[in-house]
Formats: C-alpha cells, sequence, structure tokens
C-alpha cells in the first residue's frame, strides 16, 4: 500500500449561491464518501481550506490578497488515503460529488524517500 | 455516525435562524443577516466532511448566536447608528430568544411581516419563501415557475417597501390581527396551490410546496394568538389534498383527475389528521371558504370509487363556497357537478351565467364542459365545436393531449 493525495480544485460553494438544501445534499454526499472511505480503513487524514489565499510570488516577495471569487479555481481541500495504486484511488474519486460543478479531483503519490 | 441529516435540516433551519437575529437585529439589516447566516451553512458544510457533529442542529444554533456577534462588528464597522438593538440587551436575553417557543415566535412575525398590505401581494410569496422557508432564488423560481430575474425583482421590492415604510417586526393585535390573518392564510393557500396544481414536471418541489405551506400553518395553529377556526380549516384542506398528493400523478409523472387515481395510494394518515382538524374548524358561526373548500375535499375522501362519489353534497358545497367567493370557476365546477349527476337542464343554467373570458387562462375548460353538455344532449356537431375552441385555447400539453382523445371518441360516435 502506498500513501496518496486527492486534492480538490475548482469552484467554492461560497461563490456559487447554494441554497441551505443544496449544501445540504452536498454535504451528505461528502459524508457518504467520508464514512465509505473510513469504514474501509484507508482515509488516512484531510481538510477543507478556507476561501481566502495570501499569495507570495518573485524574488520580491510581491504579497497579494485574494479570495476564491477572484481566481479561476481554488485548492478547496484534500484527503489522504492509502491505496494500492492510482487506478485504485482513481476508483475511490469517482464518489466525488462535485465534478456537476466543475470541479476537478487531482490524485498525487506521496513521494517516499528511499535511502 | 449515520451520515443522513433530517430531511431538509438546513433549509428549515436557516429560515429559523433569519427570523431569530431578524428579531435581534431588526428587519433593516435582513441583508446582513442573510448572508451570515448563508456563511453559517456554507462553513458547516465544509467543515463537517471531517466530522459531523452529535448534534448538528444545535451546532447551528450555536453558530447562528456566534453570528450575533459577526453582525454587531459588521454594523459597527458600517457606522450604522440606526442599530436596533434594545437596551440591555445581553447574552441571556438573546439565548432566550433562541428558545423552540421563541424560534417559533420570530417565524410568525415574519410570515406576518411577507403578509404586510405595504407589500405588493405578488411579492409575498416569494419574500415567505426566502426568508421563512430557506428557500434560494433559483428554488423559487422553479416552484412558482418563473424566472430567476422576476423572483430577484420581488424580493428587492419587497425589502424595499419594508424598508421605506419602516416596518416592525411583530404580530399584529387586534382587528388588524384578523386583517393581516386573511392575507397571510392566502399567501399559504397560495403556496400550497403552487405545489399541489404545478406544472412542474419535478415532484419534489411539488411536495417541497406543499409541505411548506402545511408547516406553516401549522405554526399559525401552534401560537395562542392565531388559533382561529379558519386556520384549523385551512390546515384540514391541506391535509386532505396532501392525503392524494402521491397518486395524483402515474409512474409517467403524468396528472391524474380523480377518477383515474388509485384511491388506495391515498395517505390515510393525513385524512385522520384533517378530519380531527375539521373538528376544530367548525366551532365557529361563521365558516370561511377553507371550510368549504375542505369540506368539499373530504367528500372526495369519503368515495371508496369515484363512482360513489356524492355529488350532491359537493354541489351543496359548492353553492355555500360561491356565495361567499362568486367566482367565475365555481359555476363551472358546479356546471360540470350537475352533469356528473346527469341533471344537465341545471348544468346548462350554470353555463349560460358564464362568458368566455370570465374564465381567463382557464377558458379551454369552459368549452370542454359544453362538449360535455353537447356531446351528452346528443348535439354532437356543436361538441366537436366547442372541443375545437377548447383545443385553441389550451397551453398545457398533458390536457391538451387528454381534449384531443375526447375529440377523437367524439369523431366516431
Amino acid at each position: 500500500m502506498k500513501d496518496f493525495m486527492m486534492i480538490f480544485v475548482g469552484k467554492e460553494y461560497v461563490d456559487l449561491g447554494m441554497s441551505p438544501e443544496e449544501l445540504q445534499s452536498r454535504m451528505e454526499k461528502w459524508f457518504a464518501w467520508g464514512a465509505k472511505m473510513e469504514q474501509a480503513g484507508i482515509l488516512k487524514g484531510g481538510e477543507a481550506l478556507t476561501p481566502q489565499i495570501r499569495r507570495i510570488t518573485g524574488k520580491d516577495r510581491t504579497v497579494t490578497d485574494l479570495t476564491s471569487a477572484e481566481v479561476k479555481e481554488i485548492v478547496g481541500g484534500f484527503y489522504l488515503i492509502k491505496a494500492k495504486d492510482f487506478d485504485a484511488v482513481q476508483e475511490i474519486a469517482n464518489d466525488f460529488p462535485d465534478y456537476d460543478l466543475g470541479n476537478t479531483v487531482e490524485i498525487r503519490e506521496i513521494m517516499v524517500f528511499d535511502q | 455516525m449515520e451520515p443522513k441529516l433530517i430531511d431538509h435540516l438546513f433549509r428549515h433551519h436557516s429560515g429559523k435562524m433569519v427570523s431569530v437575529l431578524t428579531r435581534i437585529f431588526g428587519l433593516q439589516h435582513l441583508d446582513i443577516i442573510e448572508d451570515a447566516i448563508q456563511d453559517t451553512f456554507i462553513k458547516a458544510s465544509l467543515s463537517w466532511r471531517k466530522e459531523q457533529p452529535e448534534y448538528p442542529e444545535a451546532w447551528l444554533t450555536k453558530a447562528a448566536k456566534n453570528r450575533v456577534l459577526d453582525i454587531f462588528r459588521t454594523l459597527k464597522a458600517q457606522k450604522n447608528n440606526s442599530l436596533h438593538i434594545t437596551q440591555g440587551t445581553d447574552a441571556i436575553a438573546i439565548n432566550e430568544l433562541f428558545l423552540d417557543s421563541e424560534i417559533e415566535d420570530a417565524q410568525l412575525r415574519m410570515i406576518f411581516t411577507a403578509c404586510h398590505p405595504k407589500l405588493d401581494p405578488r411579492d409575498r410569496i416569494s419574500f415567505a419563501l426566502k426568508t421563512v422557508s430557506g428557500f434560494s432564488i433559483k428554488e423559487i423560481a422553479s416552484a412558482l415557475l418563473t424566472k430567476e430575474a422576476t423572483i430577484k425583482k420581488r424580493l428587492l421590492r419587497a425589502r424595499k417597501a419594508i424598508k421605506s415604510a419602516n416596518l416592525q417586526f411583530n404580530i399584529p393585535q387586534g382587528k388588524d390581527l384578523q386583517e393581516r390573518l386573511d392575507s397571510v392564510l392566502e399567501v399559504l393557500y397560495l403556496i400550497f396551490n403552487e405545489g399541489f396544481h404545478s406544472n412542474s414536471k419535478d415532484q419534489l418541489i411539488r411536495e417541497d410546496l406543499c409541505g411548506e405551506a402545511l408547516r406553516l400553518c401549522k405554526l399559525l395553529l401552534n401560537h395562542q394568538q392565531t388559533q382561529f377556526p379558519e386556520c384549523y380549516a385551512l390546515f384540514a384542506l391541506m391535509c386532505f389534498h396532501s392525503a392524494r398528493l402521491e397518486a395524483k400523478t402515474n409512474v409517467n409523472n403524468e396528472v391524474l383527475d380523480l377518477k383515474q387515481q388509485d384511491r388506495s395510494l391515498w395517505h390515510f394518515p393525513l385524512i385522520q389528521l384533517g378530519n380531527s382538524m375539521m373538528y376544530k374548524a367548525v366551532e365557529t358561526k361563521e365558516f370561511s371558504c377553507y371550510h368549504y373548500e375542505a369540506a368539499i375535499a373530504a367528500e372526495h375522501l369519503k368515495a371508496k370509487t369515484f363512482e360513489d362519489t356524492n355529488w350532491n353534497k359537493i354541489l351543496h358545497w359548492y353553492k355555500a363556497l360561491y356565495t361567499l367567493q362568486p367566482m367565475a370557476s365555481h359555476l363551472l365546477t358546479m356546471a360540470v357537478i350537475s352533469m356528473q349527476t346527469k341533471d344537465y337542464k341545471i348544468a346548462n343554467t350554470y353555463l349560460k351565467q358564464l362568458k368566455p373570458e370570465d374564465l381567463e387562462q382557464r377558458v379551454y375548460l369552459y368549452y370542454a364542459a359544453k362538449a360535455d353538455y353537447y356531446a351528452e344532449t346528443d348535439n354532437f356537431d356543436e361538441a366537436l365545436l366547442q372541443i375545437d375552441l377548447a383545443l385553441d385555447a389550451v397551453t398545457n400539453t398533458l390536457e391538451k393531449a387528454y381534449l384531443l382523445k375526447k375529440k377523437e371518441i367524439l369523431k366516431s360516435l
């Protein structure tokens, strides 16, 4: 088994004017997905991120404060999971609830540094 | 932990919290309040991914209470001098406003505000659905089969009216209460009918609107000041109609009339609830139109089959209703009922009192009824003529198909 990160990229709920009813139904899908991974014993952690960004770029260390509304897409959160390979993670990522919003899952493997 | 939450928890909670916070901060800050509450739900939907709280509702209420402080800060930052907090409002007093009974009280205040005469009648339903029921603009638009831009306009206009009239957030007293109650009941009745008679293909929207109207009507019945016979009658009427909601469409989502409905699908507990509400409703000398409509609905439910329907009794209630509400559509219904009992002469006297323009969009029903009348009295040429008039006027595709079928039958006679 290897460690992977699923990174969620796209639009934030806060910018989509969702109703309480929609938020609840999306959240229930996230619950169901999380519970499924937990039951399978593969969920290692994860966080949701707030929509505020402080961006520092360049050798001058230029600082810009942004919110999700001002950028095309934003990293909204991530899960850390254990899985056999990319294909296995892809299978798990099928249940990601926000594809219909145009959002994306990026699967990345956690690098293990063998001596 | 069960991943599933109570149905509509967020939507209902949103209505509750917007009402309570409005009671604390006043109607003039409704925009800020709605944004703050929306924010709570977005945060919940993200942070609960990791761990769902044991008591989601309590979590949400606590979050809303915390918003009180945020709103204070926002208003202070805007140097808003109109801040409407009563002197000495402290943490304890605010806590009390979040008790269940006080939440219901706040929601009633919001319903009565939505139905204030200063608000355009067309804006009342949208405003009520948004603030008390937690519907989004998109949801209201799809429920009322209207454009989002129209709903947005209505909400803006309602808010403007509230602000410019400086409406107070309360339940009126005395004579004002009776007047306002009439408009509250009308709005609830319309919300229910939007759901019950909706042409929307979406069964969920229909159920949501009917459920919402029932829930809001129940708030009236829970409150001592607003337990009027006509409120019980309206609640009974909604129960009776709701009992048939599932049977109203077939698997292809086509609307079925009373004759075609599978009566075993009617929801018995709702009928019982409606009956017990009727007992309370009739403790009065003066009946409202809701009393008569409920009596009519109850009569339909009593019949085991369509053929068992007691049309004489239904006609009796319609006559009573017509004296209260002299509407063309009631006359038309009375004509149709008379044809059910084969009293064609009487049917014709009702039809003769009607002019096509009285029926507005429902004029096709008038022509269809006339077609029935002529067909039953063996004047087939005239019946065909009327069917064609009906076909010209009908817009709904299902109704059109129904009329076309009728025409085919007439032609074969």
